[in-house]
């Protein structure tokens, strides 16, 4: 999804004349990323891989994620539409909250974790509110 | 004072405390619109390395290195390449925890070299000679995130010339190889907390899910082994969550691994 969608709008893009949807998922990796910037001064490293989409308000989309016991996570959300609201969450295999703190901010959205066990988690990310029939997200995380 | 100072920040602070989220759910029950993402990202080497080195005393990285002499050669088939190119990406990985500059210099030109066989090297031509300045330099956090750059650089670029199954390749091959080192080093000192690392149910169904999926053009001798392989080592990375990690499964996950690298870098495929 997340490296097929740049392209597919890039399609769209040419198709219709320019237009900004290229641009927004790229948007939001960049206020994800920005989320990030002062954790990597406290030694994050932030993986370059990440996820994106877009979502409708009040849905939400399930991502699984290998993570390891001995580390410190942060996982950074990001949107282009200041006015949304978004929330990212994290729970176990067992389905049980396992974040350690959460924060939102316009633009932002933020969990951070520290694994009792190696495993699958899962992360779970929402537009709760937005003036956009879509909204674009993107999701990045680091460790250290 | 100081309550009412820090409550006055609080309250003007921008981040505005989340309504409380569920604190569980029903994960086989995800709401239709919640459906999973199917994107699965792959643990860089040193996001489990650095767990290790956390652990217990430095692990011998150096022991655990597969040193490349000269420019890693580039075999037959397109898919040997890729797992190639992600096994080459691992071994950066390792390199920079043996702290070694010529090992990782060496790996720069590989990665640049088995890139081009794959036609993907104008995507990795910057992060090449950047993970040669860095490695110079010994500036060990730069060359991790330029080999992962790199990594992602590659897989986006295949991605864009439709070759995501040599994309899933890639990463494959790192996980073999970042595999093959963790459980030398896990092997040699035992420990749960070390084994629980190999705890990577989701990886093992992903690459399984992947190389069952792949093209018939793509099932060569090679790739039908290391298929073989992830499924030989699903059932000894821990079936139950929670579930110990014996010194027995290290080893032989170890033994499969190395197999597995040993065909990779193989001419004879």
């Amino acid at each position: 999804m997340k490296r097929f969608a740049p392209f597919v709008l890039f399609l769209v893009a040419l198709a219709f004349g320019p237009g900004p949807a290229y641009a927004t998922i790229d948007d939001a990796l960049s206020f994800a990323l920005e989320a990030a910037d002062p954790y990597v001064k406290e030694g994050f490293t932030v993986r370059e891989d990440y996820w994106g989409g877009d979502l409708p308000v009040k849905s939400t989309k399930a991502i699984v994620h290998q993570l390891f016991k001995g580390n410190e996570y942060w996982f950074w959300m990001g949107t282009d539409q200041k006015a949304a609201k978004i929330s990212v969450h994290i729970y176990d295999s067992a389905g049980n909250l396992a974040e350690s703190e959460a924060w939102q901010k316009p633009h932002f959205a933020a969990a951070r974790i520290v694994p009792k066990k190696t495993g699958s988690y899962y992360l779970i990310v929402e537009i709760e509110k937005s003036p956009d029939e879509r909204t674009y997200w993107s999701l990045a995380y680091g460790f250290k | 004072m100081k309550k009412a100072l820090i409550l006055a920040l609080v309250a003007l602070s921008p981040v505005v405390v989340l309504a409380e989220p569920p604190k569980t759910i029903d994960i086989s029950k995800l709401p239709a619109q919640s459906k999973l993402i199917d994107d699965v990202v792959v643990p860089v080497p040193s996001e489990i390395f650095g767990v290790l080195d956390k652990l217990g005393p430095k692990p011998n990285w150096t022991a655990v290195q597969r040193p490349i002499k000269g420019v890693a050669p580039t075999p037959g088939d397109q898919p040997q390449i890729a797992l190639l190119l992600g096994s080459v990406i691992a071994e950066g990985f390792i390199a920079v925890e043996a702290e070694d500059p010529e090992g990782v210099k060496q790996i720069g030109k590989s990665v640049l070299s088995l890139a081009k066989a794959l036609n993907v090297d104008k995507s990795v031509v910057k992060r090449s000679n950047s993970i040669i300045a860095n490695a110079d330099k010994k500036d060990w956090t730069m060359v991790r995130k330029e080999l992962d750059g790199a990594l992602e650089d590659v897989k986006g670029a295949m991605s864009e010339l439709n070759s995501e199954a040599l994309s899933q390749l890639v990463s494959l091959g790192g996980w073999i190889r970042g595999t093959e080192a963790l459980t030398a080093v896990v092997g040699k000192s035992y420990s749960k907390d070390g084994a629980e690392l190999l705890h990577q149910p989701l990886l093992l169904d992903h690459f399984e899910k992947r190389l069952a999926g792949l093209k018939p053009k793509f099932k060569t001798p090679l790739i039908t082994k290391v298929q073989k392989g992830v499924l030989d080592i699903r059932p000894l990375i821990g079936l139950v969550e929670g579930g110990d990690i014996s010194e027995k499964s290290v080893k032989e996950i170890n033994s499969i691994t190395s197999d597995l690298i040993k065909s990779i870098n193989s001419k004879a495929q």
